[in-house]
């Protein structure tokens, strides 16, 4: 429902603000973002990939010599089992696989309870909509999870990457430094009196926007594309945990359009806001890719749009300046 | 000379614990964001939990304080407040080596600048003005005279000096967070829309009191309400400013505009452009 009134509330704002409904032309420093391609892989081989993408169509992609892999780890493309969930980066319109990650999730929430002596199982509380969600550090990645998340106790935040394994999350690798505070005590943002600046900059991290439980329009086919932003009124998105950012967001609603751009590789696209981002306001983090941003995470994006701008799925996160329309 | 002192200190010191009480209470009741409260004074040195009632526990201390001052002549509940003062002064100062990223809280979410010498500073002279008040055994309701005037004048101008609360005060009075930054709730801006002109204007076609559906995009709040012969009609509020400007057009089923509202055009090309 969100998504699809998001269209409509476009139009309507447009309409009775005068304004252009469409999203802003590409400036000149901005690329075109990647194409990508997601689904269920039916069959591979060291030179072509065989897809089937959310709305049963069958996609073959040629595998590019160079081509990487990852599944718990770099793998040879070739190696990926049949029915596992792939997102890939493609060349040439869609048609030439360059780089391919495999049932990858992303695992954020706030710790409820850990439990386990070598592999430790950690019930971790995702957010209103992704509720709660059961993952398992296992001994070996333990330690380099454990750097990054020296309080694994319940109340601090979790976030990491993993493996989706016959409907197990493993995480593998910590998407960031923990943040010392608990979940419920987000630093406020610094107060900036007076002129606003033309846009916002910060941390773009990618969410499995996939598994969003009540957005029931959407449950078959999952969202593959859009951001899950953190500063939406409580009243209109009937989300509790909305509202809170350390980044001093302005308020957006569900549907409208965001402009993200990566500031590392220019790549630009408009997303429509599709998820209030709960969880994301509540790290007070930076990204370290190419430079480091200013403090705080400013949308979460679908992992099919991270990848479309740039970004890589197992580093979690890239500098992004992000505009509306 | 003491007592005249001392008088003076009397009225400062209930206004002082009575403003605490009640600040603390209305951050406690309003909760702005998640965890406020476990940023805030004393209550960040113990786990969170407690944060809250501790807060309140700290609040009513305070009015007790203050009714004590006026009410009660006992010389052991008139030493209290220096006890309650001298405990906060160490308290503070713990609390500026242990935390010194959290604020005093003690006017509430007022309080959260960092805790420096002024604050210290602050719960000292009022541990002093306490003991004053303690030692020359003034009680029962202040009478300000003209002896008196000029030392509790002294007095608040030294509060005042010793209050880091001021700088935000002052700094939130020549400049206001930007709109879109500022929350509003929805109800606000629906009372805005229901007295404006443009509401008037339309509400004889709406079909329904509540709107079909609102949202919020930076300073402007938007509002759908069904109207006859299937079309919409959007009303757009600007939450900045005394007057706002509220625009409304018709919106067929086609989703073409049917009635476009030019009112308010020359401002509106103005504003369009958004900051986010």
């Amino acid at each position: 429902m969100p998504y699809r009134a998001g269209e409509r509330r476009r139009k309507l704002a447009a309409a009775v603000l005068g304004r252009d409904p469409g999203p802003a032309p590409r400036s000149r420093e901005e690329t075109e973002p990647f194409d990508v391609v997601s689904g269920d892989l039916l069959d591979v081989s060291p030179h072509l990939i065989i897809l089937e993408t959310a709305d049963g169509e069958q996609r073959r992609l040629v595998i590019a010599p160079w081509a990487t892999a990852w599944r718990g780890g770099t793998v040879a493309p070739a190696d990926l089992p049949a029915g596992a969930r792939v997102v890939v980066r493609a060349l040439r319109g869609g048609t030439v696989a360059e780089r391919i990650w495999a049932d990858i999730t992303r695992i954020t929430g706030v710790i409820q309870e850990v439990s386990g002596r070598r592999d430790l199982t950690v019930e971790l509380d995702c957010g209103p909509h992704r509720r709660e969600r059961s993952i398992v550090v296992p001994y070996r990645s333990s330690g380099r999870i454990r750097v990054r998340h020296p309080k694994l106790e319940p109340g601090y935040l979790f976030d990491a990457i993993g493996l989706l394994d016959q409907g197990t999350s493993f995480a593998h690798l910590p998407a960031t430094s923990q943040p010392p505070y608990r979940a419920t005590a987000v630093p406020p943002p610094t107060v900036t009196y007076g002129g606003s600046e033309a846009g916002i900059s910060g941390t773009a991290v990618w969410a499995d926007l996939t598994d969003l439980r009540d957005l029931t329009d959407l449950a078959e086919e999952g969202i593959t594309e859009g951001v899950a932003y953190p500063m939406l009124e409580r009243e209109d998105t009937g989300c509790g945990d909305a509202g809170v950012s350390c980044a001093g967001l302005p308020y957006l609603a569900l549907g409208s359009l965001l402009r993200v751009r990566n500031v590392c590789d220019g790549r630009a696209d408009a997303l429509p806001i599709v998820a209030c981002g709960c969880l994301a306001g509540r790290f007070c983090d930076r990204c370290l890719e190419c430079g480091t941003s200013p403090r705080g995470r400013i949308v979460e994006l679908a992992a099919c749009s991270y990848v479309a701008l740039g970004g890589d799925l197992t580093k979690g996160c890239f500098n992004a300046r992000v505009g509306l329309g | 000379m003491l007592s005249i002192i001392a008088a003076a200190a009397l009225p400062i010191l209930v206004v002082t614990l009575a403003l605490g009480g009640v600040a603390k209470l209305a951050t406690v009741g309003r909760e702005a964001s998640p965890g406020a409260l476990a940023r805030l004074g004393p209550a960040v040195l113990m786990p969170e939990r407690f944060a809250r009632p501790a807060t309140i526990a700290c609040a009513l201390v305070e009015f007790a304080l203050a009714a004590d001052l006026l009410v009660v002549g006992h010389p052991v509940a008139r030493w209290l407040p220096v006890a309650f003062f001298a405990m906060a002064t160490y308290v503070l100062w713990d609390l500026r080596r242990r935390r010194p990223d959290a604020g005093c809280g003690c006017f509430g979410d007022v309080s959260d600048t960092p805790v420096g010498l002024r604050s210290i500073g602050r719960a000292a002279a009022l541990t002093a003005m306490a003991a004053l008040v303690a030692a020359a055994g003034v009680m029962g309701l202040p009478h300000v005279t003209a002896e008196t005037a000029p030392w509790i004048g002294g007095g608040v101008a030294l509060l005042l000096a010793c209050s880091p609360e001021i700088d935000g005060v002052v700094s939130r009075l020549r400049h206001r967070a930007p709109c879109e930054q500022r929350p509003m709730p929805p109800g606000r801006a629906l009372s805005r829309l229901r007295t404006s002109g443009e509401w008037r204007a339309h509400a004889g076609s709406l079909l329904a009191d509540e709107p079909s559906d609102m949202w919020r995009e930076l300073c402007w709040r938007f509002f759908v309400f069904p109207a006859q012969g299937d079309a919409e009609v959007v009303f757009a509020v600007h939450l900045g400013g005394r007057r706002p400007a509220v625009r409304a057009v018709v919106v067929g089923a086609d989703g073409q505009v049917a009635a476009p509202d030019d009112r308010g055009d020359a401002y509106l090309r103005e504003s369009t452009p958004v900051s986010a």
